[in-house]
């Protein structure tokens, strides 16, 4: 079944078209890979999944429900981890929970509770739960959005940028949640800049380009499609013929 | 030195910039605000010319009022801006963003450090400089002195500006060389609230209007020495009023070289010890702001405060409340703010309290009620300007972290009428409070008592709904200082919204209340044509309430709704 789909999705930015008729399909339990240049258009559509941009054009469902039309409802059945960590930093990362937790319609029973310190204890920020968030460093913000984003148990995880900011421990951590969650079925939206993290552990990928997909499939199609051997990082080039890192000439040293 | 035009350049070419890339509402905007400040301006020098017209037609002290209204005014400015000078210098000398960048570069540290001078007086003195130059005008419009006068001013002014910022960096670099420089931002803010209250209310209870009446005085003698006891003759703007006193009085003689003398080279020393100090403590103390800020939390009175707030609301809203109530005691540069109010809501009252209403020539009963009718219109004016403060920045103080609330299932709707609700109590509160205290002070009628507080108790709700309203259809989510939210276009367009809504509710309520007054003290009946214009003008005032309620809350969810700019 198909927990995700984009249909048509398109959005305007003072004539320009950041997100071009958008078609894309994503079954259940699937970590599905966004991958893209600069100015792609990635965030943006991530940010239309999240309910936080409205599409120009286009529909989004997820859990089978139409976004425009149950915006709570998709919210309630899916989580937002953005990349960039924006928290109210006078708040405790235990405070911040239990503020998401009452977001997300969880009473405020023993069982909610004992779920807030299982994350906690996950993420390696237990020890941290009752320090003001001002004090945590970028990396702890980003476990504690996704720990954020994990409170209500939600079916579809949309992720953009997982890996900023994380060390290789927590980046490894991040992994070995987005395969646990796969394997409970629950689906995975992501987009990444790093390639080798999406050729780990992505089920499937898209390519966008200047807001139009350019190519789907799993890796070894990806790179069948691109007619090229090795690793994603000589496919993901060769279809995306080299924009966005493109020198004309090589940088002289002064 | 030849980097110091380079780090003064982005400043420049920043401004050049959004002038010349501003777009047409942004234009339109600037208009608005330019106007608002203009009349302010105007008021300030009719009142400033008034005032000193007064003076000259007092025999023999009008020049001694004059002088010492002049040096009260210097000091005054001098004192805001020292502190100005304090707060502004913490953020461009340790907290801007862009100062790593500046420390990374090969520029030498006098250069950085003076650019971020040059940027600390240039944002510190120009409201100063703005809001100072009507009253010298109208000395000058008053005084008719030469154009010596207004080079003498210029001079006086930069002098001043110089040794107040200064001082200000010198405190602002001991401070951060004794406490983290995030520390020392809540400290200086504290401290700058505390001695503003205190000077407030100190001021008020000295009743300086007694200065222009030489009857509360006992001896003519005592009242000339109060005049004559100037300030300390060791201060740079006891020399400043003496410098242009001089060009202003006709007996003012000679050009005080002296006293100009003495302002110049103390600037120029300031200079000199500041640059010194820099060499020592500066970078030590940028060193020291870099690091990380750590507190625990943690207050069982606020915890109790949080759970009591909790009860009848439940679900999504009890945690939007609570995350408020916790941030707002927990950032000192919210909560301080209550001071302010506190001062403000003393003094008010107090001037209530000591309304000379005895001396006047009119029928007591009708002023007591006159004076409580109009003391609606202030304590809306007075909420409005709370509210601004407090209320209109509820959106925006969800700031960066806005985006959590958009992707979660609460629909903006909700969040409006949570936000709604967590003010509109505190407000029904103070309002009654302000209009009950004064009118138990004027001794009002049960029936203007009763009037006032009802219009008070349904004006608050249309108040703070349109606070919420504007603060939601103009948020501003990118801020280092809650404060700064206010001082915005929406917070004027806001402030001059609520006062016309207060200004319409006065209107319609004058007639009835007349013909009610009036009836009562001629002890006649009202009749039918007058029973209807009564119904009529509060059927008026209650839908002008309701619409204004659901007009602004309406106009604020569909704001947040199409809101994009993440």
């Amino acid at each position: 079944m198909d927990i995700i789909r984009l249909e048509n999705l398109t959005k305007l930015y003072k004539g320009l078209r950041a997100v071009d008729n958008l078609n894309i399909s994503v079954r259940e339990g699937v970590i599905f890979g966004f991958l893209g240049p600069n100015g792609a258009g990635k965030t943006t559509t991530i940010k239309m999944m999240a309910g936080i941009l409205r599409p120009t054009q286009g529909r989004i469902f997820i859990n089978g429900m139409d976004l425009e039309k149950e915006p709570s409802r998709v919210k309630g059945c899916s989580g937002f981890i953005p990349d960039r960590p924006f928290l109210y930093e006078k708040l405790t990362g235990m405070e911040f929970l239990r503020f998401l937790s009452g977001l997300y319609g969880l009473d405020d029973s023993g069982s909610t509770n004992n779920r807030l310190i299982e994350l906690l204890e996950i993420f390696d920020l237990f020890n941290w739960r009752n320090e003001l968030i001002e004090s945590y460093s970028h990396g702890m913000k980003q476990r504690l959005v996704m720990c954020g984003a994990l409170v209500h148990d939600p079916k579809v995880l949309i992720v953009d940028e997982p890996m900023v900011g994380l060390d290789p421990r927590g980046a490894r951590l991040v992994k070995d949640i987005f395969r646990g969650q796969a394997e409970k079925g629950r689906t995975i939206f992501m987009s990444t800049h790093s390639l080798e993290t999406a050729q780990e552990v992505c089920h499937e990928i898209a390519i966008i380009q200047e807001g139009r997909v350019i190519a789907q499939g799993t890796v070894d199609e990806l790179r069948e499609d691109a007619g090229v051997d090795g690793n994603l990082e000589n496919a993901f080039l060769k279809l995306t013929e080299g924009k966005g890192i493109r020198h004309e000439k090589p940088l002289s040293s002064s | 030195m030849k980097n110091l035009f380079l780090l003064l350049s982005p400043r420049a070419l920043g401004l050049k910039n959004s002038v010349l890339s501003a777009a047409s509402d942004i234009r339109k905007k600037a208009v608005i605000i330019g106007a608002t400040a203009l009349a302010f301006w105007a008021v300030l020098f009719v009142l400033s010319a008034r005032m000193l017209v007064y003076f000259q037609s007092v025999e023999v002290i009008g020049d001694l009022l004059a002088h010492h209204l002049l040096s009260m005014v210097l000091l005054t400015f001098f004192a805001l801006l020292v502190f100005s000078n304090i707060l502004t210098a913490l953020s461009n000398l340790y907290l801007s963003a862009d100062l790593e960048l500046c420390h990374s570069s090969p520029s030498r540290l006098e250069e950085v450090f003076l650019s971020r001078c040059v940027f600390t007086i240039i944002d510190s003195s120009w409201m100063a400089a703005v809001f100072g130059l009507p009253v010298m005008i109208a000395y000058a419009w008053v005084y008719r002195p030469g154009p010596g006068f207004y080079i003498a001013l210029a001079q006086t002014g930069l002098a001043l500006a110089f040794i107040a910022s200064a001082i200000g960096i010198l405190i602002t670099m001991i401070m951060v060389n004794l406490f983290p420089a995030h520390r020392t931002r809540d400290i200086l803010m504290l401290l700058t609230m505390f001695i503003v209250i205190a000077v407030y209310i100190l001021l008020r209870f000295l009743r300086p209007e007694r200065l222009v009446d030489p009857d509360a005085f006992f001896t003519a003698m005592q009242y000339m020495s109060a005049l004559k006891s100037t300030d300390s003759a060791y201060i740079p703007t006891h020399w400043a009023t003496e410098i242009l006193w001089g060009k202003l009085s006709e007996t003012g003689n000679g050009s005080r070289l002296f006293e100009t003398a003495l302002l110049w080279s103390t600037a120029a020393a300031m200079a000199v010890i500041n640059l010194w100090a820099a060499g020592r403590i500066y970078l030590k103390g940028f060193s020291k702001s870099q690091e990380a800020k750590g507190r625990r939390a943690g207050s069982f009175i606020l915890d109790a405060f949080i759970k009591l707030a909790r009860k009848p609301l439940g679900g999504d809203l009890a945690s939007i409340v609570e995350k408020d109530i916790r941030i707002f005691f927990r950032d000192n540069t919210q909560w301080s703010q209550l001071l302010l109010l506190g001062a403000l809501v003393v003094v008010y009252v107090y001037n209530f309290s000591v309304l000379p209403l005895e001396k006047s020539p009119i029928r007591l009963e009708f002023l007591q009620n006159v004076l409580a009718f109009l003391n609606m219109g202030l304590a809306g004016f007075v909420l409005s300007a709370v509210s601004v403060r407090f209320v209109y920045p509820s959106i925006s103080v969800e700031g960066g972290a806005f985006w959590i609330l958009k992707s979660s299932p609460l629909t903006m709707g909700r969040l409006i009428w949570g936000k709604y609700i967590l003010a509109v109590i505190p407000m029904l509160i103070l309002g009654e409070m302000l209009i009950i205290l004064t009118n138990y002070f004027l001794h009002v009628s049960l029936f203007m008592m009763i009037l006032s507080s009802v219009t008070m108790f349904f004006a608050v709700f249309g108040l703070i709904a349109m606070g919420i309203g504007f603060g939601a259809v103009y948020p501003r989510f990118k801020y280092e200082n809650i404060s700064q939210v206010s001082t915005g276009f929406g917070g004027l367009v806001y402030m001059i919204s609520s006062i016309l809504f207060m200004a319409a509710i006065i209107l319609l309520e004058a007639g009835p209340v007349r013909i009610l007054f009036t009836a009562n003290m001629r002890g006649v009946k009202v009749t039918a044509l007058q029973g209807l214009w009564i119904i009529l003008a509060f059927l008026s005032i209650f839908l002008l309430i309701w619409f204004t309620v659901h007009r602004s809350i309406k106009m604020g969810m569909k704001a947040l709704e199409e809101y994009e700019r993440f």
